[in-house]
């Protein structure tokens, strides 16, 4: 078949020392960009892009490919360590990978990160190979109007995280949408909320405020009790146990059909497939409690998600040329700068490049995992070391990464106040997790709304007109009607990530 | 008391005056992108300092500082110290269209800026799919005088060089009105035209070059004085008769107001030199960027003409009744 | 607890009251439907509402019991993080990174109980001067400098 052709000719250019090489130093560089705070994936590919004129097209583009999925992984790192989200994409993980990390299973968390990232990416690969142009078609039937159905799909998807105390997430849901709203405004272009200061232009920066609320308030938690030690027991096995494999396994399969599909919709950010994943994997599970508690399966379903989206990504940039995210934006101006523009014509005329390029998705998602593995148990180790280190350690990398984003210090005093914000949220027993998600979905919900309705003229029948975005709104009429119905006797209060 | 006083007050604005001339510079400098990494303006600029900081003995470092359209980062330049050690890109139209909006509320006027040189002019473009079926720009007009608000133009920003455009377009062929469709940038244009979301989108030949050159996508005029030499088969909207449509996008660099004149003329030819340098040049031109190095009182007339322009278009923007 | 929540609800019934006043500057609606007012105006009328219904649901139910605020020299240290951090931010461009972050780590260890002076002064150095040649010098993110050039 032309495609295994192209596939075997794709793997054997990849598998070159050079080219394998390059992809090494990629995964190597972006798992480090992923870990360092406040250099998102984003900003450190296109700080390396430089680094890749002396490079010929095909060894630059696997290189850059290389920084931009080991970056997904990095930010996984310090989820896990430090309750400390290194890039937007990673937050979901801090839930259940940081309560792990408490109990002594932080190489496990990883572990099982790692695992599920590769096969999430690996399986992301091989569809891209199977139905890469069938697809993309698909994804372009998504416009505004169905980006906006989809969001309410997201917004139904809260009463799922709430389990029990629904009034309390929904209230903390439309506070994040509310100051999603501050900055521009997508209608006259005018600041909202701003009083004046600039620096919320563009919004309350999302970074610093997840910095905050995940990452100085957990310190101020660690601080206030008597008993400082982060971690409560002592390191355990790095290996799942047999159930949690189980567990674990199907988290990671449902993970990676989700990522993919979301991978497909130029558009959704890499925080959504996340989000997603985990509360499916919340919703279906048979110990929906034990989220935010250290579920391993808490962990497996966003990472794998997280990497599945990533190779999925790729997709509509090899096949229609049209980035996903602002990272693979970066990607394709690092691609036209080296002289090739993704798109059908590339695809047709060099498949020769292109099918290199997908084969290093391949061999990148291997090296990542046999980088990553050995170091698991080291990285763990970090927190053994005294708490004050450890704590200092962390707030440094909160400061620097809220700093360095925009130059400002601004967000950094927006970290400051989230984490007293979180600390004080935590006490009194209000979920975060819905606060976080409005403010990811807020922008993408007016935004997508205006746009369909200068596309239509404001024109509000379009919403009904067009089959996939009515089915999207019909299912998320559904989402919303079945958590409504389906809540179980009130039990005890739960306390709730 | 008093000449002790006044002693000190000259000695305080001797040293702080012009000694900043003489040993510039003396650290790294800072060079500012308003949008954020990864951007077209952002990879020129990462360009051109890697070559210019060789000749220039300091580093120069990029700063991101992106949000509303650019107005963080040029609110942020305005307030630094005009001693060299800190400057930044400055877009025109979009620079103008912040300080002229009023809902903007920006803190800087039009006088608040140093031009030191321009780096690149980027020509508007009005582009459809490859099979669309507005072959001319005769046709997307008819069409729009036709049935009035129903094509649908897509932007790349509210207020962008692309909305102005669309506006004088609106002028120069009275009763095509167009329904705007602000998208964010290039790729989002390119993913609803195909998608048939769209109609036509207007956009600069920086954005389309590589795909126009692939087939996907069909130029149809160009709104410059000439025909851009990346599109040699792209009329001009002057050539089509509608002399009156021009409209680009220029990126180039410029100091908070007051940075002294021996500071600007070395910025100045550090920088020239590296816009010349042939390795930059090659990379800008593969991305299709049209390099127009403007120095001294041509940038500012440009800046100037730009700005009366800006305003006319401004206003009707925010006034216009269909949004 | 209870008191904790009522206390942070009524926090809230604030933050939402304020931004539906602050939205009724805004247009609600414009040319095309839904203008920069709309969701500011309905979010912060739904969340007001539900913030309410919380506190009704609060005065219902059976308190959890009191909230556990940290004692003595805890609290004062978990004081000492937000000070710090306020403090941190406050000095960093004027004074520069390095000086800045390098009190502020030899400052905050020994307060929360770290006693080394090799390991203090060693962390210190490390996370001021070590990480400012990382991200100034080879990854060419800027940190600040200070006004003394620090």
């Amino acid at each position: 078949m032309d495609t295994l052709q192209h596939l075997l000719t794709g793997l054997a250019a990849a598998a070159s020392l050079q080219n394998l090489s390059f992809a090494l130093i990629g995964c190597i560089l972006g798992t480090l960009i992923g870990v360092l705070p406040g250099l998102g994936p984003a900003a450190g590919t296109a700080i390396l892009i430089p680094l890749t004129f002396t490079l010929d097209p095909i060894g630059a583009l696997i290189m850059l490919s290389a920084i931009y999925y080991g970056a997904m992984y990095g930010g996984t790192i310090t989820s896990v360590l430090i309750n400390v989200p290194g890039e937007a994409a990673s937050v979901v993980t801090c839930f259940d990978g940081y309560q792990m990390a408490k109990q002594g299973r932080g190489g496990t968390a990883l572990g099982i990160a790692a695992i599920g990232s590769f096969v999430g990416g690996i399986a992301a690969t091989l569809a891209l190979i199977v139905v890469a142009p069938p697809l993309a078609r698909v994804a372009l039937s998504f416009g505004p109007p169905e980006f906006f159905a989809l969001m309410l799909v997201g917004l139904a998807l809260i009463t799922g995280l709430s389990g029990q105390s629904l009034l309390p997430a929904l209230v903390m849901a439309v506070l994040g949408l509310l100051v999603a709203l501050v900055g521009i405004d997508p209608v006259r272009g005018a600041p909202r909320f701003t009083f004046g200061v600039p620096s919320l232009y563009d919004g309350v920066g999302f970074i610093p405020v997840v910095m905050g609320l995940f990452g100085v308030a957990e310190i101020l938690l660690t601080i206030e009790k008597p008993y400082r030690q982060v971690i409560k027991t002592n390191l355990s096995s790095l290996l799942p146990s047999r159930p949690e494999w189980r567990r674990a396994l199907g988290a990671i399969g449902r993970g990676t059909g989700i990522g993919f599909f979301l991978g497909l919709i130029p558009g959704v950010g890499s925080i959504i497939p996340t989000f997603v994943a985990y509360v499916f994997e919340k919703r279906i599970s048979k110990t929906p409690e034990q989220f935010g508690q250290g579920a391993i399966e808490g962990v497996a379903a966003p990472e794998t998600a997280n990497n599945a989206y990533a190779n999925a990504a790729m997709i509509p940039l090899l096949t229609l040329g049209i980035p996903s995210s602002p990272t693979i934006a970066v990607l394709m101006g690092a691609f036209i700068i080296n002289g090739l523009t993704p798109g059908p014509f590339l695809f047709k005329e060099r498949p020769d490049l292109v099918w290199a390029v997908i084969a290093s998705f391949m061999i990148g998602n291997v090296l990542l995992l046999v980088l990553n593995l050995p170091f698991v148990g080291l990285w763990a180790r970090l927190l053994h070391l005294p708490y004050q280190y450890v704590c200092v350690g962390t707030l440094l990398f909160c400061v620097i990464g809220a700093y360095s984003l925009q130059q400002s210090v601004f967000d950094v005093g927006v970290m400051i106040a989230c984490g007293i914000i979180g600390y004080g949220l935590r006490k009194v027993d209000l979920p975060i997790a819905p606060l976080v998600l409005g403010l990811i979905l807020g922008p993408f919900i007016e935004k997508s709304l205006r746009t369909s309705l200068e596309m239509s003229g404001g024109d509000f029948s379009i919403f009904f007109t067009r089959p996939l975005c009515l089915g999207l709104l019909v299912i998320a009429a559904a989402v919303l009607a079945a958590s409504m119905l389906r809540l179980p006797p009130p039990q005890l209060r739960e306390s709730n990530p | 008391m008093y000449r002790i006083f006044t002693a000190a007050a000259l000695a305080v604005a001797a040293a702080t005056g012009n000694a900043g001339a003489q040993d510039f510079p003396n650290k790294p400098v800072q060079l500012m992108v308003a949008f954020p990494a990864g951007g077209s303006t952002d990879i020129g600029a990462r360009i051109v300092a890697s070559i210019a900081e060789k000749a220039l003995g300091q580093p120069i470092v990029v700063v991101n500082k992106g949000g509303a359209g650019g107005q963080v980062g040029w609110t942020e330049m305005v307030r630094q110290r005009p001693d060299g050690h800190y400057i930044g890109y400055i877009n025109l139209p979009a620079t103008n269209t912040v300080i002229l909006d009023p809902d903007r509320k920006a803190i800087f006027t039009e006088k608040d800026f140093t031009p030191i040189i321009n780096h690149v002019l980027d020509p508007g473009v009005i582009w459809v799919k490859a099979d669309s079926q507005y072959k001319t720009v005769q046709d997307l007009i008819d069409a729009a005088k036709k049935a009035p608000n129903t094509l649908r133009a897509a932007t790349t920003g509210i207020l962008s060089d692309d909305h102005l455009a669309i506006l004088m377009t609106e002028e120069a062929a009275p009763g095509a009105v167009f329904r705007l469709v602000h998208l964010e940038g290039g790729a989002a244009q390119f993913k609803e035209l195909m998608a048939g979301n769209i109609d036509v989108a207007f956009d600069n030949v920086g954005s389309i070059v590589p795909r126009v050159r692939s087939g996907e996508v069909r130029a149809l005029a160009v709104m410059d004085d000439a025909r851009s030499k990346f599109l040699p088969d792209v009329p001009t909207m002057k050539e089509l008769g509608y002399p009156t449509v021009m409209s680009n996008s220029t990126r180039g660099i410029a100091g908070p107001k007051g940075m002294p004149a021996a500071v600007v003329g070395k910025l100045r030819e550090v920088l020239k030199k590296a816009m010349d340098d042939p390795e930059h040049v090659s990379k800008l031109e593969s991305q299709g960027l049209a390099i127009k190095v403007m120095i001294g009182d041509e940038y500012e007339k440009y800046f100037a003409d730009t700005h009366a322009k800006a305003k006319k278009y401004t206003d009707w923007a925010k006034n216009r009744p269909q949004k | 607890m209870r008191r904790g929540r009522q206390i942070a609800c009524v926090c809230l019934l604030g933050i939402f009251l304020a931004a539906l006043i602050t939205s009724l500057d805004y247009s609600l609606t414009d040319a095309l439907g839904p203008g920069p007012g709309f969701f500011p105006f309905w979010l912060s009328l739904i969340g007001a509402v539900l913030t309410a219904g919380i506190l009704v649901q609060e005065a219902r139910e059976p308190d959890p019991g009191p909230l556990e605020w940290p004692q003595g020299p805890a609290a004062l240290q978990a004081a000492a993080v937000p000070v710090a951090l306020a403090a941190a931010a406050a000095l960093i461009e004027p004074l520069g990174y390095r000086p800045t972050m390098l009190i502020f780590i030899a400052g905050l260890l020994p307060v929360l109980g770290a006693r080394s002076p090799v390991g203090i002064m060693l962390t210190a150095l490390a996370g001021s001067f070590g990480v400012f040649h990382v991200f100034y010098y080879w990854l060419k993110v800027p940190l600040p400098l200070g006004t003394l050039g620090l």
